[in-house]
């Protein structure tokens, strides 16, 4: 089953470099945005091919090295190597496969009773009032979790934190030579984990478990790929 | 110690039964050099002919329910340790019987008389690592001595219908060999050091000051020292209060399966939990089970190692399936109690740099999602060898031993798929239309728009196995504004084989 690559485009907005403008300012209090925080829920928002599941895996990384973490994939597309790329141990991994809207709630719950950090895929049309439950449930349970909506976004409210993908660069391929190397990825977050204000940053993603926020940086080339 | 049979086993065909190692195997298949605990793959290469069975747990347990019952009648509270072995304590039978031949002879002539009742006509298979051949008409072995550490090993050096009565236990433990210490408690990295020093034998072992294991090798070096020098008892034998017991009363009698198996997991459940705050963990629990024609039954599990919540629940399972599946629980399971003995404080050692206690939460949580959703939907990866993203993961349900991994992740595996891997990776390949001008990307289709192709790289070819009709392909990494994508061409056609998410 392909994405719904018309939510893809619509979510990430991002379809020409124009649409993001030269004046973004980069914050540099990314790095403790990306710390997933017991009790929290992080919110990541943005079409495939925006980078933010490998962002949500590596949001994973950290607690592996304490616990085992878990990951709901959907529709059993997320790769395990990704994880382990990002450096979420090996033998604390688990993948949890769910395509069933009904028992999705339940399966979810039944884990954030136990697992410390989890990264979820959220399907499109579960109810508000089981997504609230959720949040609760995870407060209460002290689990760090990032949900990553597949339909529309969470209610508000749910989410801590919202990180909003808002344009992708890819470095090391040029017209057939070189490989891919570095994803440069945009970020947007809000809420009250921004401390209420809309803050961007920039992610720097080698394919390594290193993941570097960089500051200070003007985006403006978002969308295009250079060699 | 019994031989058991499977009865899936084909009657006339050489059969090898493994899990990681060998645990079972046909007469003709121990005659091509195949010993018992040898690692699979090896067996396998040794007796190709021969057909290959994963060993069954539960059904062994079932197998194996009828002799723990025959002999439970002349001595109560026997201990089952694993399906075809079991410790059965003999200070009072001794005295009852009139001394340890007395009493050996007595089983010996009760499973003689009933074992053509329990070996069905199918190969037999010794199941416990180390016991040699069985070509007795009794397929058991029978060994007597201080302690259940020397009383295994004794079985396993008795002749098959012969009872070993061990009359001197630390000149009988002196002449084993290390390896001996790897069943009861692990430490395959100590007994390696132990033989790098010349220290071959238990009888080297226990000459060393005990207080000299203890500083060079901590707990697992004093427990071995003790093992060696005769001393192997019960853990921490107390009395154990009768309210840590826990216990289940159901008003419809359970029959199926599913349901016995459901009541078990809960059962162990609370009983870890209740034991958990305590900081204690059991070895040895008693599963009694109230049949609803009035009958009780109960049997002793041991483990060298405290239970863990999953060992718990599989003990549970298994005994409860032999009671199902033998009838040993007319009308329906009524009523099902655990009672916890030989605590050990082992509950409460914590790792420093890990969560133990987060750990055993999650293991329920888990189990829950998997009740839930089915044993496939909870899962476990490993990295292997290969050359595209699907290839280099190898899958295991979670909570089960994983599968051997087919591709050797060492090999240089020329023409893999660079990295960074696709974060997302469909389990088959999806077909996309992708434009091309000239031998190059010009637009690929995402939903209803066309995207264009910003830059690529490749193509890396790909040569398919052409004796298994495999087609060549090309692969191409393909950057559009919203993402990358991993794409591969097979016979003009373009499918989508990873999403750099």
């Amino acid at each position: 089953m392909l994405p719904d690559w018309s939510q893809v485009l619509d979510g990430l907005g991002i379809a020409t470099t124009t649409n993001i403008a030269t004046h973004v300012l980069v914050d540099g209090d990314g790095q403790g945005m990306l710390d997933l925080q017991p009790g929290r829920i992080t919110e990541l928002v943005g079409g495939h091919g925006s980078g933010l599941t490998r962002l949500g895996l590596k949001l994973l990384a950290p607690h592996s090295r304490r616990s085992p973490v878990v990951v709901v994939d959907t529709r059993g597309w997320i790769s395990p190597e990704a994880a382990w790329e990002t450096g979420v141990l090996t033998d604390r991994l688990v993948m949890v496969r769910c395509d069933d809207q009904i028992l999705w709630p339940k399966v979810t719950a039944a884990l954030l009773e136990g697992v410390r950090a989890i990264y979820v895929e959220v399907p499109g049309n579960i109810r508000e009032q089981d997504l609230r439950r959720l949040a609760a449930l995870a407060r209460v349970r002290r689990v760090a979790v990032a949900m990553r909506p597949l339909g529309n976004g969470l209610p508000p409210g749910v989410a801590y934190l919202r990180l909003r993908a808002v344009g992708v660069t890819w470095e090391g391929a040029n017209q057939g030579h070189g490989k891919l190397t570095r994803r440069r990825l945009v970020v947007e977050a809000t809420g009250k984990g921004a401390r209420g204000i809309a803050r961007r940053f920039e992610v720097e993603d080698e394919g390594t478990d290193a993941l570097r926020v960089v500051s200070d940086v003007v985006v403006d080339q978002v969308g295009r790929a250079v060699g | 110690m019994w031989s058991l049979t499977r009865s899936d086993a084909p009657s006339d065909e050489p059969v090898l039964i493994v899990d990681e190692r060998v645990t079972g195997a046909t007469e003709s298949v121990l005659e091509a050099g195949v010993v018992l605990g040898m690692p699979r793959r090896e067996a396998e290469a040794l007796a190709p002919f021969a057909t290959v069975l994963p060993r069954d747990l539960g059904d062994e347990t079932r197998r194996f329910e009828p002799v723990v019952a025959l002999v439970e009648e002349l001595v109560p509270r026997v201990e089952v340790v694993a399906p075809g072995l079991m410790f059965v304590p003999v200070v009072g039978a001794v005295k009852f019987y009139g001394g340890e031949e007395a009493l050996a002879e007595r089983i010996d002539k009760e499973l003689s008389s009933s074992a053509g009742e329990f070996s069905e006509k199918t190969p037999t298979c010794p199941s416990r690592t180390g016991v040699g051949r069985i070509q007795s008409r009794v397929p058991y072995l029978m060994g007597i001595a201080d302690g259940p550490f020397a009383a295994r090993w004794a079985a396993a050096t008795a002749s098959p219908g012969v009872p070993h009565i061990v009359t001197d236990t630390i000149s009988f433990l002196s002449r084993l060999d290390m390896g001996t210490l790897r069943e009861s408690m692990g430490g395959e990295e100590m007994i390696d050091t132990f033989r790098w020093l010349g220290v071959n034998t238990l009888g080297d072992l226990a000459r060393l000051p005990r207080e000299t294991l203890a500083s060079r090798f901590g707990t697992p070096g004093v427990l071995a020292h003790r093992l060696a020098t005769g001393e192997d008892r019960m853990v921490d034998p107390r009395d154990i209060p009768p309210e840590l017991g826990v216990e289940l009363a159901f008003e419809e009698p359970l029959e199926s399966l599913e349901a016995v198996a459901f009541a078990g997991r809960n059962l162990a459940e609370k009983l870890l939990r209740k034991l958990r705050p305590l900081g204690l963990a059991p070895h040895t629990v008693t599963i009694s089970a109230g049949a609803a024609a009035g009958l009780a039954r109960t049997r002793v599990w041991r483990s060298a190692d405290p239970f863990t919540e999953r060992a718990l629940t599989d003990r549970i399972w298994w005994q409860l399936r032999a009671w199902v599946e033998t009838a040993g629980v007319p009308g329906g399971i009524s009523s099902l109690s655990i009672v916890p003995s030989d605590l050990s404080g082992e509950g409460r050692q914590l790792n420093l740099l890990t969560d133990e206690s987060s750990a055993i939460e999650a293991e329920r949580a888990l189990a829950r999602a998997q009740a839930l959703l089915g044993p496939d939907g909870v899962l476990q990866a490993r990295a292997q060898g290969g050359r595209m993203p699907t290839e280099r993961v190898s899958w295991s349900r979670w909570g089960e031993p994983e599968s051997p991994v087919e591709r050797d992740t060492d090999a240089p595996w020329p023409g893999a798929t660079p990295s960074p891997a696709p974060a997302l990776v469909p389990p088959t390949p999806d077909l996309i239309e992708v434009e091309w001008e000239g031998g190059l990307p010009t637009r690929m289709r995402l939903g209803s728009r066309w995207e264009p192709v910003l830059t690529w790289s490749g193509p890396w070819r790909l040569s398919g196995r052409w004796w298994a009709g495999e087609s060549d392909a090309d692969r191409y990494q393909l950057v559009t504004s919203v993402g990358a994508f991993l794409c591969v061409v097979v016979n003009g056609r373009t499918y989508l084989a990873g999403v750099y998410d």
